[in-house]
């Protein structure tokens, strides 16, 4: 293509938009992120400097003693040093799995078998591995207690916290990694070794530092989700190693001290907002274009020694095993008297849950069914606005959009907490509070992968409708959102699995009219009611994986042949 | 820089596929090839028929499932490309998109553990040798497509390779690059007379850069011999399709008289010379005739073909008629030595040709692809 038949295109692009639908849509998106995205981070620090809720002057001196707590430090570094300890793990156990799928010449249902297991962690509840852990390493776990006999041994602290952790989103390693190690052209490999570098060499000179790039994005994504994560801990981090999200919620609910939780969600802002930055416009900046043109050669390059097949292969059958495991205890518990005692089979956790635990469920489900196509919905007007028209405050626009997704769930949920529980706009105890959570939170997957389709769709398209008469409305309607309706299906799948699984921001946001399964089932680990968790994380796993499997389905149906194509896990 | 030119021979070399539907194909069949010490071969042929396979072979990215390669005396058949000493240019350039053009080049010294300073002598000189002494410092993704595939060449030779491999090296450019570089592919092997395999699509290109051309189909080398062979005595009718524009025009031997035959086509009794020994009267057979090797003009010579031009077009150096010969349409090519104008649609002309311009194909099932 010529310069000059670039430049139009790209003027064309961000045309500044007179259409008085796209004004009214832009003011009204701007009206729900004032007053779900700025309004509860402004109460929330208005709270944490003491502005409101009884005294009117800012009282640092209070705020500086909680912050500088010996015990709220530790509660700190430790937050730190866990998120470094799973990223590092995680990603070692992604780039494995990655490797492994990529170079190791699988056949077909080996790697589906491995992309079901890995599939299985990221639409459980958060409790899923550390109920496991539980099970099978607690004071009578069937390993430590039955396979063992280990008495008075307490699996709790740091490390059950990063074993289950890093089990637990290692997966999102596994998909950010992926399919940078499959772009790598096999000629490059291939050319290495036909310059005379052995295998490992190949390795070490070029596939790796060409997935550098990935496995910095991968290592800060779980670092932020481990930073941001509250349930695992809660449940295995003990008594002796205390994290920030934990020591948030408990100050908020244990000792009812909204500030002091606020400040404490704050001190993880600032780590939580370094990494996301570092994520987006530093990690994503640096990564290489390795295909130029076609002629990637036709056979994978064969990279692996058969002895380092079996190695690999092997390491990443344990782990999935170790997943399996944890995946059949649950199922297994929840179908037995009491596991670790009473072994007889029994369906009366799950009437438990069908009757006690009703209400739950049905709200659960009410609360996800509105949060999904809200939430797909405000994913691609978002994300199609700010890629296709130009209007002020654009760019301002999709930052503050990724706000509430970048920022650990426990702020979120304060904020949320601070925010609704007062005039002018009281929400709390109602459904729409945890919905506009879900949305505001969740959504902005359904806007990156909107705006990823985006850009790999050329205006031009867009502008042939306009050139036969469309207004914007029409041409959306009619031309992009058949084009981007990938992106919807993806928002709307993400959504609705955060809508089943999450805990950190909900937790404080339910009440007596509305609750959620996973709270349940925390309330349900608390009294120690293992059974019914365990049937609780059974049936969400059921539910999820039974959604997935349609909207992927749909998401199949819908890619337009040509069209690209968008993961539902993707990004 | 040039290392001790060594021939290379195939011997025999089969590789198969298992093909979803289709089942075991074979990319490559019973493939032979010598090539000389110093030689430029190039293996042509349609996408598909295995001229890739053959080079990765070589290169030893790819095993042979029968037969033996070796590299002088050397069997280099289950040596692991790393252990081979080739230099290879790939479609895409493949180079290594993290590194600085200096390591680029650089990589397969530090692989062979050079001094430093002998391998910053080697990659400067070679970088001037390819033009690119100034880009050093520059990554990959700051060159343009000529400059990338002149590294991707500096690269494959600086490391003294026992020989050169190209896949397709210049399908990425444009057309008028795509000249230049081919020429100057050509004078770099020539000076450091490297023995070199070059596989194409580009039969023109074929024919510029080579001393001997292989052509293959379906995973069989058909005919091998110089670009004047190839054009001028075509073995088979798939050559004669793929290297050049042609004629083919159905006939029927009548009489054989030592190395000439006459051959019954076009309503004439047509004589060929030289042509295929093994025929007798009463085979069917293809006669093939180059467009510019026939003559055409307004005023019929005695003895020419009676034709009526369907229609024309000027390409400025020549004008390519399409005339209506009896049962046949031919395609024929006039050039122009001076301001012509084109004959109209609908002329009556005489169409003439040499004798040895006629070649006689066996007719086979072979298809063109």
């Amino acid at each position: 293509m010529s310069a000059a038949g670039v430049a139009p295109t790209a003027v064309v692009a961000g045309r500044p938009s007179r259409d008085i639908g796209i004004t009214l849509t832009v003011a009204a998106l701007w009206l729900l992120l004032a007053l779900f995205v700025v309004y509860p981070l402004v109460m929330l620090f208005a709270r944490m400097l003491g502005m409101l809720g009884g005294r009117g002057s800012v009282d640092f001196g209070a705020l500086l003693a909680l912050l500088t707590d010996r015990n709220q430090l530790r509660a700190f570094w430790n937050s730190l040093l866990l998120a470094f300890l799973v990223g590092t793990v995680g990603t070692l156990a992604g780039f494995l799995f990655a490797f492994t799928a990529t170079r190791c010449r699988l056949p077909g249902a080996a790697v589906t078998a491995i992309d079901a297991s890995v599939l299985l962690p990221l639409v459980s509840p958060p409790f899923t591995t550390a109920i496991a852990m539980i099970f099978s390493f607690g004071p009578r776990g069937l390993i430590t207690y039955g396979v063992f006999g280990l008495k008075g041994y307490t699996v709790y602290g740091l490390g059950a916290t990063l074993f289950s952790e890093a089990l637990t989103y290692f997966p999102i390693a596994y998909l950010t990694l992926r399919p940078i190690l499959t772009a790598i052209d096999s000629n490059i490999e291939g050319m290495a070794q036909s310059l005379g570098a052995s295998r490992w060499r190949v390795f070490r000179t070029v596939t790796l530092p060409l997935t550098v790039p990935g496995i910095a994005n991968a290592f800060l994504l779980l670092f932020a989700a481990s930073l941001a994560d509250f349930a695992t801990p809660l449940i295995l981090a003990g008594n002796s190693f205390p994290v920030l999200p934990t020591q948030a919620y408990l100050q908020i609910t244990g000792l009812f001290d909204l500030r002091g939780g606020a400040a404490l969600s704050f001190a993880l802002l600032v780590p939580a907002l370094i990494v996301f930055l570092l994520q987006r416009y530093w990690v994503s900046r640096r990564f290489y274009v390795t295909i130029t043109g076609k002629g990637a050669g036709q056979t994978p390059f064969d990279s692996v020694s058969p002895g380092g097949r079996i190695v690999l292969i092997a390491s990443v059958i344990s782990i999935t095993v170790v997943v399996a495991y944890f995946y059949a205890l649950l199922l297994y518990a929840s179908l037995v008297v009491a596991l670790g005692a009473n072994h007889t089979p029994t369906l009366a956790h799950y009437r438990v849950i069908f009757t006690d635990g009703w209400n739950a469920i049905r709200d659960t489900l009410i609360i996800a069914g509105f949060s999904m196509p809200l939430g797909g919905l405000y994913g691609i007007l978002l994300g199609y606005l700010v890629t296709r028209h130009r209007f002020p405050g654009r760019r301002t626009m999709e930052a503050v959009s990724m706000m509430n997704y970048a920022l650990p769930g426990t702020i979120v949920g304060i904020a949320y907490l601070i925010a609704f529980n007062d005039p002018p706009l009281v929400l709390t105890g109602t459904a729409l509070i945890i919905i506009a959570c879900y949305v505001f939170r969740y959504g902005p997957t359904g806007i990156r992968a909107t705006v990823a389709l985006l850009q790999q769709i050329d205006p031009s398209l867009e502008e042939a409708s306009q050139g036969l008469g469309a207004r914007s409305g029409t041409t959306f309607r009619r031309v992009t959102l058949p084009l981007i309706m990938p992106a919807f299906f993806a928002g709307l799948g993400i959504v609705f699995i955060r809508s089943m699984t999450a805990i950190s921001a909900t937790i404080f946001l339910v009440s007596i009219s509305w609750t959620l399964i996973t709270v349940k089932i925390l309330e349900d680990i608390t009294e120690l009611s293992l059974g019914p968790a365990a049937a609780f994380s059974v049936l969400v796993v059921v539910i999820v994986f039974v959604v997935v499997a349609g909207i992927s389905r749909v998401l199949r149906e819908f890619r337009a042949p040509g069209a690209p194509g968008v993961s539902l896990f993707g990004g | 820089m040039s290392g001790t030119a060594m021939g290379v021979d195939v011997d025999r070399v089969s590789k198969r596929f298992a093909h979803r539907v289709k089942g075991e194909v074979y990319a490559a069949r019973d493939v032979t090839l010598r090539v000389q010490p110093g030689e430029f071969l190039t293996l042509l042929g349609p996408s598909g028929c295995g001229k890739t396979t053959t080079l990765r072979m070589i290169a030893g990215f790819e095993r042979p499932d029968a037969g033996r390669i070796c590299f002088g005396n050397d069997d280099v058949t289950g040596v692991p490309a790393n252990r081979r000493n080739i230099g290879f240019v790939f479609q895409n350039y493949a180079l290594f998109p993290h590194l600085s053009i200096f390591e680029n080049v650089a990589y397969g010294l530090r692989v062979r553990g050079e001094p430093e300073d002998a391998i910053t002598r080697a990659v400067s000189d070679v970088l001037a040798l390819v033009g690119l002494g100034a880009h050093e410092q520059q990554f990959p993704a700051q060159l343009s497509g000529g400059e990338q595939q002149r590294v991707a060449l500096a690269r494959a030779i600086v490391i003294r390779p026992r020989v050169l491999l190209f896949d397709e090296p210049l399908s990425n450019l444009d057309a008028k690059l795509r000249v230049q570089m081919r020429n100057e592919i050509r004078d770099l092997q020539r000076r450091l007379s490297i023995t070199t395999i070059y596989v194409t699509h580009d039969q023109e290109e074929a024919m510029a850069v080579s001393d001997r051309i292989a052509v293959m189909n379906q995973g069989r080398v058909v005919q091998e011999g110089t670009a004047e062979d190839l054009y001028h005595r075509p073995a088979t009718q798939f050559v004669a399709q793929f290297v050049g524009r042609v004629n083919l025009i159905a006939g029927v031997v009548q009489t054989i008289n030592g190395r000439s035959a006459t051959i019954a086509a076009l309503g004439r009794a047509i004589v060929a010379r030289p042509s295929p020994c093994d025929l007798i009267a009463g085979d069917s057979v293809q006669i093939a005739l180059r467009p510019e090797a026939i003559a055409i003009a307004q005023t019929s010579a005695p003895g020419s073909l009676q034709a009526t031009v369907l229609s024309s077009v000027f390409l400025g150096d020549k004008v390519e008629y399409l005339v209506r010969c009896g049962d046949e349409t031919l395609q024929v090519a006039r050039y122009n030595a001076g301001p012509t104008t084109p004959l109209a649609a609908g002329t009556a002309v005489g169409l003439s040709f040499a004798e040895d311009a006629v070649v006689v194909l066996r007719t086979s099932r072979e298809s063109a692809t």
